[in-house]
């Protein structure tokens, strides 16, 4: 039973990859640069002996991601998951962002999910399937950075919605995780208020809960707490936080 | 560099000798790793355990391959594999030792990776059987700015081949590499030689120079100077169950060993150590020798590293010619004697092979010297001291172990110094590639 994971190339979508590989998972791996995901792929498929396709994919570009990733899986076992750790961030995304650049970050984190989770969502409901979602703490509140990314990681959350509002979990699964700090190099030498999780760490997390039903849950759990009390945070007070 | 993964950080040579504050970036795809602007100079940083500063410097950024570790090819039956520059050699010993196979000349800190083990062409556990890392590589890929990777085997690109082995990542950064593999022992007995001096340890060393490991242990005080044991592993086709398996990740030493507050080497402590080592190894027997055991002897020394203190260590290691290696060591008897310094330990090797470049290869005996608070005058003063005799003994310097050497003994010590100075240049003339080892010896 396959399952595909986008981003694959990089942090916690690498270490997916390679801890459903190591469980002996069929995987469909999409990420931008063919360089990165065929490198990862035979890695997966030596180290393993996993069934391992790849699929380079410029999200940014791409009308329709999810008919070239319905291709692919053409040659591999029925897709039960489908795990969406596709993101990209900016620094400069204060307001400060071109159209293009504002397309750009939407169709990454936000029209790609969206078209691929369309596209396979006929097979995953075959085989009630689950899909997987990722959102950020940026979706908790809005702030004057991650502009356009926070607003589409509340997309995420919108469909992680939909989905279950539309699909009985005896039909479909949905996963939605709301990820506290990375350490990966999105991260890389940031002061962060607390300290960062490893991506394997996440992943196993992950791929534990992979049979289980429909749930949205916080990793690190203590990040739950972080969220409610920046949820809540009067409104002036909120608004100084600057890191 | 925004955007690039590029971030200041405290970085420490493994001795201790060398700090700077420097821009450290962390690609994780090639497109990171191709992604800065063509004139900054750089230099790629594997493991980060380089005894000397090889992998940062001041202006320049140091390219992290810790993601770039991936499998890229494996041949089971034809022993072969190519992979990512940024894979730990520890980390393929034990993929590759469960697949009946594995790397023959390896460091001794598992954490090195392929292509910090291609930039320093390192030496194994018996130089004079396996040769260097080179003989192990079949092929290469380098990324130089503003170029398409480079392919570069003995016959395509190979002067580019050549000059990136001991190269010190001053030829481009090396991404990948095909390199050969060889069946491992099915087990090792361990033999224990034991040696009156230094002298005596060569001479054991050139009858045992086809064991698969081969090295020597030595005291390195004034009152026993040169005493110790050689250690011949062979091959053994008795059973080895009671062996303990490959360590796994967790017990590989870490990158940086934490000092101890205080330094334990001082000469109390050494001398101590010295009787303690000596009433435990230096006597003839042979035992089962764990192959694990063989290949990550670090792993067992996070202590002895720790016990350097805040004030670290130098390493001087000389490759001494076997027709000047009796002079050489009764020389530095004499003048361990007249210096007294805080040696910790000193171990022997056999080479036999043909030194190129900037490498440490050659026909002889080498003798790793490890020195504590070697910024200490007395120390100093001796490292100095044998440096001079070294070289007035023909002895060729390991240059990525030898944090005290300048640029100008470097030059006088070194056979074909300039020639190996003008194919780095011609690899990189407009040296975009630099590092602290580089400027200090002005490489």
């Amino acid at each position: 039973m396959t399952a595909v994971v986008v981003g694959a190339s990089s942090g916690l979508g690498r270490a997916l990859a390679g801890e459903l590989a190591r469980r002996g998972q069929p995987l469909l791996l999409v990420a931008s640069d063919a360089r990165d995901i065929e490198a990862i792929g035979a890695d997966l498929r030596i180290r393993h002996d996993a069934v391992v396709r790849c699929l380079a994919l410029d999200l940014a570009r791409e009308a329709d991601p999810g008919a070239r990733m319905t291709a692919a899986l053409e040659a591999l076992p029925p897709v039960t998951s489908v795990l969406l750790a596709v993101g990209l961030s900016r620094g400069d995304d204060d307001f400060g962002l071109d159209a293009s650049r504002i397309g750009e970050l939407l169709a990454i984190n936000l029209h790609a999910p969206l078209a691929i989770v369309h596209a396979l969502l006929p097979r995953l409901r075959e085989t009630r399937g689950v899909v997987v979602l990722f959102s950020s703490i940026a979706a908790v509140r809005g702030r004057g950075r991650n502009v356009v990314y926070a607003a589409a990681k509340r997309g995420i959350e919108s469909m992680y919605e939909s989905l279950r509002h539309r699909h009985a979990g005896a039909e479909l699964r949905v996963q939605l995780y709301r990820l506290g700090f990375l350490a990966t190099n999105l991260t890389h030498g940031m002061r962060l208020p607390m300290p960062a999780v490893e991506p394997v760490d996440v992943a196993r997390v992950v791929a534990d809960r992979l049979q289980r039903g429909s749930a949205r849950w916080y990793l690190p759990r203590r990040f739950a707490l972080v969220a409610a009390i920046v949820r809540l945070l009067p409104w002036g007070l909120f608004r100084r936080m600057r890191a | 560099m925004r955007g690039l993964a590029v971030a200041q950080a405290e970085l420490t040579s493994f001795d201790r000798q060398f700090h700077a504050r420097c821009a450290l970036q962390r690609p994780d795809r090639y497109r990171l790793l191709d992604a800065l602007p063509v004139d900054a100079p750089r230099i790629a940083r594997g493991g980060g355990v380089s005894y000397v500063g090889a992998s940062f410097g001041d202006g320049v950024v140091s390219q992290s391959l810790d993601a770039f570790d991936r499998l890229l090819a494996f041949d089971a039956a034809a022993g072969r594999l190519t992979v990512e520059a940024g894979a730990r050699i520890g980390d393929l010993q034990r993929f590759l030792l469960g697949r009946g196979w594995y790397l023959p000349v390896t460091p001794g800190h598992p954490r090195a990776t392929v292509g910090g083990c291609i930039a320093a062409d390192v030496h194994g556990k018996n130089p004079a059987r396996d040769g260097t890392f080179r003989a192990w590589v079949d092929a290469l890929v380098v990324h130089r700015p503003g170029e398409e990777p480079r392919v570069a085997d003995r016959t395509h690109d190979a002067d580019l081949f050549a000059a990136t082995f001991a190269g010190f990542g001053l030829t481009g950064t090396i991404s990948s590499a095909t390199l050969r593999l060889a069946r491992p022992p099915h087990a090792l007995v361990l033999r224990r030689v034991p040696v009156a001096s230094l002298a005596e340890a060569a001479r054991v060393l050139r009858e045992a120079a086809n064991a698969p490991v081969l090295y020597g242990w030595h005291d390195g005080g004034a009152a026993h100077f040169g005493r110790g044991v050689v250690n011949i592993g062979l091959a053994s086709s008795e059973d080895d169950e009671g062996a303990p398996r490959v360590p796994p990740a967790s017990a590989d030493l870490p990158a940086q060993v934490a000092p101890l507050p205080f330094p334990l080497w001082n000469r109390a402590g050494l001398g101590a150590a010295n009787r303690w080592l000596d009433w435990r190894w230096r006597r003839a027997g042979q035992a089962p020798m764990a192959l694990a055991e063989a290949l990550f002897p670090l792993n067992r020394a996070r202590l002895y590293f720790a016990g350097f203190g805040p004030a670290g260590m130098a390493e001087a290691q000389w490759l001494v010619p076997h027709p000047r290696f009796e002079a050489f060591a009764a020389g530095l008897a004499e003048l361990v004697t007249r210096t007294r310094p805080r040696i910790a330990l000193i171990a022997s090797k056999l080479f036999a092979g043909v030194a190129d470049g900037f490498s440490f290869d050659g026909s002889g005996i080498a003798l790793a010297i490890q020195v504590a608070s070697p910024g200490s005058p007395g120390e100093r003063a001796f490292l100095e001291a044998l440096a001079e005799l070294a070289v007035a003994h023909d002895g060729r310097p390991n240059l990525i172990k030898d944090s005290t050497l300048d640029a100008g003994m470097a030059r006088r010590a070194v056979s074909g110094f300039d020639a190996a100075r003008a194919r780095r240049a011609r690899h990189d003339p407009h040296r975009l590639h630099g590092s602290e080892l580089a400027r200090r010896l002005a490489l």
